[in-house]
């Protein structure tokens, strides 16, 4: 069998690495920009890999050049950041990154809102706590001029670029994890109403739900030093903006708001009329599912056989704030759902669009 | 950078406990004593929230920690020992930074020494004094306790290995020159983009 000789690698010029480097710093995409220094990385003349194979199409800018590609080919073609990334891919052994274009992939990716790349791209800079409290003061400032909805959203940055020390092996971005912070909010069973989260004093819901948005008992704590009024505003906004489907979400939580609210009426119709022992058998099956149905609401799924922690999950997942508004609670055929609830007396449930002026439920008991 | 900076980050339990060089076990165990009979009333006289939990469980275990390295000659000899390598290592990269090829060494040493010395101070033997019947009895430390503490003491050791590594030297990126004005500009031209295109409809919002 005769051998064939390995057709051999064109070699890389400056002008191919500044592209793909500029396009990693445009797109903020830190993993394709440690990629690059990478010992198989196409890039480098002595790996057996080739930046011609359509594999490594991804690395390469399409046929359209953004401002922001042209600003990162700007910074990453001065002599003094690509000699630097062309002496590094000669060399054997860890890299050294240049600075700047990294900087520069940092800022992107915030803008792009990819929080993860950015903070890990600050951490190596050494900047991110400092960029994490510049956004926290222009929080601050933006609230106390009241522009509520910039301060969320300067608050909600800093959030992302927040980062988990505890995490195992080494420390990593934090990542909103509501599915499983939500199932620690309602871990306890109400026993009676004033114990279900969304019936506690308005304070204490502000609160929590401040720590359970931001992920971060610090960051929410800067909050105290604003007024209930501004605070509940901030949960409100925050609640709006950190769900790009809210409003699809306000419109099956107000209809399962009328479902309950009906299970309600005839419950306590027979309640009133034959006494609480007869609720289990004076209930008609269609009225029995109506608390099942809301559930399933909530959950934005179509099974009926959830147990209410699937269902606390998959809302925590898709709607962060919607699992402040909804409680456990045992129903007809002694099966626990989740049901929406919340104060009626307090304007939180209003501001974000999830009070129901016709029902006349606005608790679960 | 003064010789206090240099320090921050290596944990001093002597001076934790407030005892003179000098020291003796005795006087160790009187101070921690003292120390963690205040520290209990003030966690009884202060409402608990999540983020003061996470704090008073690290101030008991730091005190108990103290108490339990240098009440035992040997392990306190052994404790001062590599404090004084591990802050020897970096004076003597810090030393070598302009012969690329020794640094690195020396980096790596002290990396590895660094790690050594936070693992087993601030984490592992925090624990294990946990477990000792003296520190027990003072602090009311239980199993619960334990569970709930392994997580801050994780958390506290990365972080105080942050603290260190952010006043080294530059090795893995060139070192940066930030202009702070020019950041704040920055921060603030990100967040007028991002007001615009949270302004938008939701489906163009991307991934915000």
């Amino acid at each position: 069998m005769s051998r064939t000789d390995t057709p051999q690698k064109k070699p890389v010029t400056p002008e191919q690495v500044a592209e793909v480097m500029a396009h990693a710093v445009a797109t903020g995409d830190f993993v394709n920009f440690r990629f690059i220094f990478a010992p198989f990385s196409p890039l480098r003349n002595d790996s057996t890999e080739s930046l011609d194979h359509p594999k490594y199409a991804y690395l390469l800018p399409g046929s359209e050049k953004s401002s922001a590609f042209e600003q990162a080919l700007g910074v990453v073609s001065s002599p003094e950041v690509l000699n630097h990334v062309m002496a590094q891919l000669e060399k054997k052994g860890p890299a050294q990154y240049p600075w700047q274009p990294l900087l520069l992939l940092a800022d992107n990716a915030v803008r792009l809102g990819k929080f993860t790349m950015a903070s890990q791209a600050y951490e190596l800079l050494r900047i991110r706590r400092r960029m994490q409290e510049l956004y926290l003061e222009m929080g601050d400032e933006a609230i106390r001029q009241g522009n509520v909805s910039r301060g969320v959203l300067a608050y909600r940055v800093a959030c992302g670029l927040d980062y988990d020390y505890a995490a195992f092996p080494e420390p990593l971005p934090a990542v909103p994890n509501y599915q499983h912070t939500a199932l620690i909010l309602h871990g306890d069973f109400p026993e009676n109403p004033e114990q279900a989260l969304p019936l506690r004093p308005e304070t204490e819901l502000v609160r929590t739900g401040l720590v359970y948005l931001s992920g971060n008992a610090e960051i929410a704590g800067r909050l105290d030093a604003f007024d209930h009024e501004i605070r509940r505003a901030v949960l409100a906004e925050w609640i709006r903006t950190a769900d790009g489907t809210w409003s699809d979400f306000a419109a099956r939580y107000r209809e399962a708001i009328r479902m309950v609210d009906a299970y309600n009426q005839r419950v306590r119709e027979i309640v009133e009329n034959v006494g609480p022992h007869a609720v289990e058998m004076a209930l008609d099956p269609e009225t029995a599912r109506l608390p099942i149905q809301a559930q399933v609401l909530l959950s934005g799924r179509t099974d009926e056989h959830q147990e209410w922690w699937q269902c606390l999950k998959e809302l925590a997942a898709s709607h962060p704030g919607g699992a402040l508004f909804v409680t456990r609670a045992v129903v007809a055929g002694n099966r626990e759902v989740l049901l929406p609830c919340y104060r009626s007396d307090s304007p939180l449930a209003e501001m974000v669009g999830l009070a129901d002026t016709k029902a006349e439920t606005r608790a679960v008991v | 950078m003064s010789e206090t900076n240099r320090e921050t980050g290596y944990v001093d339990y002597v001076a934790l406990l407030g005892l003179p060089p000098d020291f003796k076990p005795g006087d160790a165990r009187r101070v921690y004593r003292k120390m963690m009979k205040d520290l209990l009333v003030e966690i009884s006289r202060t409402e608990i929230t999540e983020e003061r939990k996470n704090h008073y469980l690290l101030e008991i275990a730091r005190l108990n920690a103290a108490f339990y390295i240098l009440r035992d000659r040997e392990r306190c000899e052994k404790y001062l020992a590599d404090r004084q390598e591990v802050m020897a290592l970096e004076e003597e990269w810090r030393a070598h930074a302009d012969a690329p090829q020794q640094s690195d060494l020396l980096r790596r040493k002290f990396d590895q020494a660094l790690r050594h010395f936070l693992s087993t101070y601030m984490e592992e033997l925090m624990l294990e004094a946990g477990r000792d019947p003296e520190c027990v009895e003072c602090s009311n430390w239980d199993a619960a306790h334990e569970r709930h503490a392994s997580r801050v003491l994780r958390h506290y050791r990365q972080r105080l290995y942050q603290i260190i590594h952010e006043r080294l030297l530059y090795y893995d990126i060139t070192a940066p020159r930030i202009d702070w004005e020019e950041r704040k500009e920055t921060a603030r031209a990100t967040l007028d983009v991002l007001s615009a295109a949270s302004g938008a409809p939701a489906s163009e919002r991307g991934a915000l």
